[in-house]
């Protein structure tokens, strides 16, 4: 499977954006969250004091997967492919 | 609050039911209803209980693939350090490709699991979707790919070659058994039959896949069982957890074998019956 660089470099950089993500999510209550946040809620609601470590859960294993597509696709193998193709 | 007595029933079938394609949420619905007593799907005493019960499957799961699962993230340590899969390791493949299935039953279920379990906890939905569960896996032993004899090559080995979209259509079509009545090894199976695994294959890719998913979901919910919610409740839940262990045990010795040489047919046609009666017994008002 052929890889371009771009590709790489995107998955880096989402990784990195989901990874403060999930930082942000398991360090702030839902009502300290940023407002386009999902779980995000008013200071005065019920579930203001909630951690949403799920999601912060979910951002993190979708970082992981990034950065694992952009280690694979940086080793020897997809280096192979390259210089055959 | 649960009596030793509905524990050791509700972990007897929960042990039985994860691994069969027949739903235990569903079922987990169901029997308090079908037999009168006062327990429902979303009281946090319940909650507290499933955590012990899935995590006594979870376990069980891992130590029968115990061997398996060594070689398979042996497999995956080896390729991350390599940064390759390497032609021929299998093991590494298969951990991969379970990986790739089970991102997107964890996404749905980590952000969707608590409002479809409140939304459709009911007994009489439940009884609707065993009939729909049960028509699933009817239709995909009709909608199989013809499979190629392939006795003389090991499971793993079998496995390892399906496609990494393949594995992630198996690993996406486990979400649905997030619905009470809808059972995820079914479906799992079910997506894997039609993805073009054999019902044995299938039924292997269906456990290995369900131990980190059981295991980590019961994990995260491990604090409700030792906080508030698990007080009056942490005896009945051993008894059920032991109970769910034993059956989990003996009902994934009993599907390898079974699947070795039959289909799920007979599964389909028990949750269809099953959904029927039940589904005729709530409107009469049980």
């Amino acid at each position: 499977m052929k890889t371009s660089r771009m590709q790489v470099m995107l998955a880096v950089l989402a990784g990195c954006v989901l990874l403060v993500i999930a930082a942000v999510y398991f360090a702030e209550p839902a009502h300290s969250l940023p407002g386009f946040f999902p779980g995000h809620v008013s200071a005065g609601s019920s579930e203001a004091a909630h951690h949403h470590v799920k999601h912060g859960i979910a951002a993190l294993a979708v970082a992981l997967a990034a950065f694992a597509y952009a280690w694979f696709a940086t080793g020897p193998a997809a280096r192979r492919s390259h210089t055959t193709a | 609050m649960i009596s030793y007595f509905q524990a050791a029933i509700l972990g007897i079938v929960q042990g039985i039911a994860e691994p069969f394609p027949v739903s235990s949420l569903g079922h987990g619905v169901i029997l308090p209803r079908a037999f009168g007593w006062n327990i429902h799907q979303n009281d946090d005493f319940f909650l507290a209980f499933l955590v012990a019960t899935h995590l006594a499957t979870a376990l069980v799961l891992l130590g029968f693939f115990w061997e398996d699962w060594k070689r398979i993230v042996a497999g995956v340590v080896r390729s991350l350090r390599e940064r390759e899969i390497r032609e021929g390791d299998a093991d590494a493949r298969l951990g991969w490709l379970l990986i790739i299935g089970t991102i997107p039953v964890g996404l749905i279920g980590l952000l969707l699991e608590k409002p479809l379990r409140s939304v459709f906890a009911s007994p009489a939905s439940a009884a609707a979707f065993l009939i729909a569960n049960g028509l699933m896996l009817l239709g995909a032993e009709r909608l199989r790919r013809r499979v190629v004899a392939t006795d003389a090559v090991g499971s793993d080995e079998r496995l390892s070659h399906m496609s990494w979209r393949n594995a992630g259509f198996v690993g996406t079509a486990q979400a649905i058994g997030l619905i009470p009545g809808f059972s995820r090894s079914g479906a799992t199976m079910s997506a894997g039959l039609v993805a073009g695994l054999s019902n044995e294959d299938a039924a292997r890719f269906a456990f290995l896949l369900a131990t980190p998913i059981i295991g980590a979901a019961a994990l995260l919910k491990v604090p409700d069982l030792l906080g508030p919610a698990g007080n009056g409740v942490r005896g009945p839940a051993l008894v059920g957890a032991i109970c769910a262990a034993i059956t989990t045990y003996f009902a994934v010795k009993f599907l390898l074998r079974f699947f070795e040489t039959n289909r799920l047919t007979p599964f389909g046609i028990y949750c269809v019956t099953a959904g029927v009666l039940l589904t005729l017994a709530f409107a009469a008002g049980l």
